[in-house]
């Protein structure tokens, strides 16, 4: 069942429009990740859901019932944030139980929740602290058990995970969708890190410009990303984009770095078109002899990543590629400075229209 | 370019009516020419006082520096032959960005075609070129630093120092600007050190890596040495992402093997693993480490755990697995995606070669690898 529902909701402030035709939807027990860099209204979408700004016009729905102008205290939406925000003279108790005192609740039932709530979120022996005798970590679940011990039908997240450590960033990570699944509220949450948001959304609404550039599974935003910026924005290293032209002889063909390479004839809508080629660095094959269709590049640098290797290659017009090989692998080239050879198959290519950005998706009659 | 050394370098800061805090332990260094070092740890380890000293913003306590054999660390910054690109190093406000950067080669006495020459050749290369005739107090705090970095590169000083060289970057930029620095730095064979906090920085552009914590020296090698042979527990989980799996651990021996056995969070056996006879290790309280990346999910045969899928993410081109054995959680990665969902269960391997042991008291390293299987 949909908990949440925004229908074409768009905002502008003083300073000029921020959100354009945003529809989105969550069900109850559902994360959707709200993506994109800094500066592209997602907080101000995520306040409009709390009712701390009011939408220009659009209409935002919480267990099908229109909150649209409702304020904030009626809507049973739990909220964190990513600068914790937590009341620095109360006790982690006192900031847990906040939203209940708020309610009204008795004593002894808000003694029980707030125990529960801590002890999930492994904070119940921080109960007595203030805020500044917290680490970063224990801040950020206090935070995050106060959005959630009012039991909130929608659960607002603004990039919880942003001012703690990599390593706690990283448990955090992995913990928070069996939490939140236990309390089966639609989570919206908003983040500026791709893997966390490919980890933690059943859906993606990767927001650029204040539109919703794209709407897609966490797979499918990688594999087949809608434009060029949202292509970049997935993956890392980012993706190698390499300027080509479509060609139809039968078959198709694009012509990349000085070789001829096939592409399925389901893309001749495009033909002559100049487009981009997006490679992305898992897919670039780089070897130390030549084989057919390998085209020679100057080996110019080796960063390795974890059981992994960066490779920074530049081709016969200073072209700059960036492949990814397995660390066996990467050891062979040394410091680099060398001459090497590089493959990559066709099928593996995106393309996108060089003017629009657009991806050219194959077209099948 | 030119060797650095650090010979057994401390530092003692000492606040007024307060207690003296050694912020540099006695830590020695041998930086070869052309060579490019990390030194990499959280805040508070003393690896920016480390660099400040070889730059001459610090003194140093005791010990001495040496730059190309000759001891620097007496003389003024400006006599010392290094280059220097720190946070807060300000540009020059009343110079267009251009000029910052050209700065130095024109003190040097340099053409000047051959000046503009590197400035654009050095503009380009860390993607700053728009911003060539603005002037520093326009320009965002991104590009302010990688202007800092310009001007300290152009120089190719005999020594370099880089304190946090790429902290700002947005994240699309932040490889391709690596590999350009990397490949910059090794063409000009340009003794380098920085500083950073960030361990993907450190192996990706690092020849080798000084590992520091609580003002100590905990390691100094390759990336590969780092990461196949850690010193000691810290600098084992503070290096790989995601970090290292670590159990607590009980060794008994079997016949004439030796059994291994992971602890769950109540110290009963959580998984077992059976390994070539270690007489020094016997009866040790020890803790076992095991990385990710070399966990073999799914394997045919011989497992040593079933694991219960937690959660299992698709990162486009890895997958991130946790699962738990026995109480342990332990988190595993795959180039490619495995087909299960939260409860499933899967064999789990922890090949002995990829096992680390360290001592349970003092964190140091008792065995990388335990036979080769």
């Amino acid at each position: 069942m949909t908990s949440l529902e925004l229908r074409n909701i768009s905002k502008g402030f003083k300073s000029g429009k921020v959100l354009e035709d945003i529809s989105l939807s969550v069900k109850a027990g559902e994360i959707v990740v709200v993506f994109g860099p800094s500066g592209t209204g997602k907080t101000v979408l995520l306040r409009m859901i709390a009712g701390v700004h009011y939408p220009d016009t659009g209409s935002i729905a919480i267990d099908g019932e229109d909150v649209t102008d409702a304020s904030p205290e009626a809507r049973g939406v739990g909220m964190a944030f990513q600068n914790f925000a937590l009341f620095p003279h109360f006790s982690t108790f006192e900031n847990i139980a906040s939203p209940l005192e708020a309610r009204e609740t008795p004593p002894a039932k808000l003694k029980e929740q707030v125990g529960a709530i801590a002890r999930m979120l492994k904070i119940d022996h921080v109960l007595g602290h203030a805020p500044r005798e917290l680490s970063n970590g224990q801040k950020q679940r206090t935070a995050l058990a106060r959005a959630l011990v009012a039991q909130p039908k929608v659960l607002l997240l603004d990039d919880p995970l942003r001012n703690v450590d990599a390593k706690l960033r990283y448990e955090m990570r992995l913990e928070l969708p069996r939490l939140l699944r236990t309390f089966n509220a639609a989570v919206i949450y908003v983040t500026q890190d791709y893997k966390e948001a490919m980890a933690l959304g059943d859906h993606i609404a990767v927001l650029r410009n204040g539109r919703i550039e794209q709407w897609a599974a966490p797979g499918d935003v990688y594999r087949e990303p809608i434009s060029v910026d949202v292509a970049r924005l997935f993956g890392d290293p980012t993706i190698n984009l390499l300027p080509c032209k479509l060609e139809i002889n039968g078959t198709g063909s694009v012509t990349l770095l000085g070789r001829r390479a096939p592409v399925s004839g389901a893309y001749a809508y495009a033909a002559g078109r100049d487009l981009i080629a997006g490679l992305r660095p898992e897919h670039v094959v780089v070897t130390e002899t030549a084989a057919p269709d390998a085209i020679p590049f100057d080996l110019d640098a080796v960063m390795p990543v974890n059981v992994r290797s960066v490779l920074y290659l530049r081709g016969p017009k200073g072209e700059e590629l960036l492949a990814t090989v397995g660390e066996t692998e990467a050891a062979k080239f040394g410091r680099g400075h060398r001459k090497v050879w590089v493959r990559f198959a066709p099928s593996d290519l995106l393309l996108f229209d060089a003017a629009s950005g657009q991806r050219i998706a194959p077209q099948v009659h | 370019m030119a060797q650095l050394v650090l010979d057994s370098v401390s530092k003692t800061y000492r606040p007024r009516g307060k207690e003296p805090v050694q912020a540099v332990k006695r830590v020695s260094l041998d930086v070869k020419d052309g060579e490019i070092v990390a030194l990499l740890g959280s805040s508070g380890c003393g690896k920016t006082s480390m660099l400040r000293m070889i730059a001459g913003f610090e003194d140093v306590t005791e010990g001495a520096i040496r730059i190309g054999g000759k001891e620097i660390h007496t003389l003024p910054p400006a006599q010392r032959d290094v280059a220097m690109a720190f946070e807060g190093y300000s540009l020059y406000p009343p110079l267009k960005v251009r000029e910052n950067i050209g700065f130095a080669l024109l003190r040097e006495r340099g053409a000047s075609a051959d000046i503009e020459k590197r400035v654009k050749h050095i503009a380009e290369l860390l993607e700053i070129t728009d911003i060539l005739d603005r002037y520093p107090t326009v320009i965002s705090a991104g590009q302010q630093q990688r202007t800092s970095l310009a001007r300290a590169l152009i120089r190719r000083a005999p020594v370099s120092l880089l304190d946090e060289p790429m902290s700002q970057l947005e994240p699309q930029l932040r490889a391709i600007l690596r590999a350009r620095l990397k490949d910059y730095l090794i063409e000009h064979k340009m003794t380098t050190v920085f500083v950073t906090h960030d361990q993907t920085e450190a192996i990706a552009l690092a020849d080798r890596i000084a590992v520091m914590e609580k003002g100590e020296l905990q390691q100094f090698g390759t990336p590969a040495e780092i990461k196949q042979s850690p010193s000691n527990l810290f600098v084992a989980s503070f290096i790989g992402e995601p970090p290292m799996n670590i159990f607590d651990a009980a060794i008994a021996p079997e016949g004439n093997a030796t059994s291994i056995s992971g602890l769950g969070p109540s110290g009963q056996p959580a998984f077992r693993l059976k390994a070539p006879a270690a007489e020094a290790i016997n009866g040790k309280r020890v803790r076992l480490g095991i990385r990710p990346h070399l966990i073999e999910i799914g394997a045919n045969g011989s497992a040593d755990a079933t694991g219960k899928v937690i959660t299992n993410h698709w990162l486009g081109d890895q997958s991130h697995i946790c699962f738990e054995i026995g109480g342990c959680s332990v988190v595993g990665v795959t180039d490619k995606p495995i087909g299960a969902r939260a409860g499933d269960e899967l064999p789990v391997r922890f090949p002995l070669r990829a096992v680390h042991l360290f001592d349970a008291e003092s964190g140091r390293a008792l065995a990388h690898g335990l036979g080769q299987r």
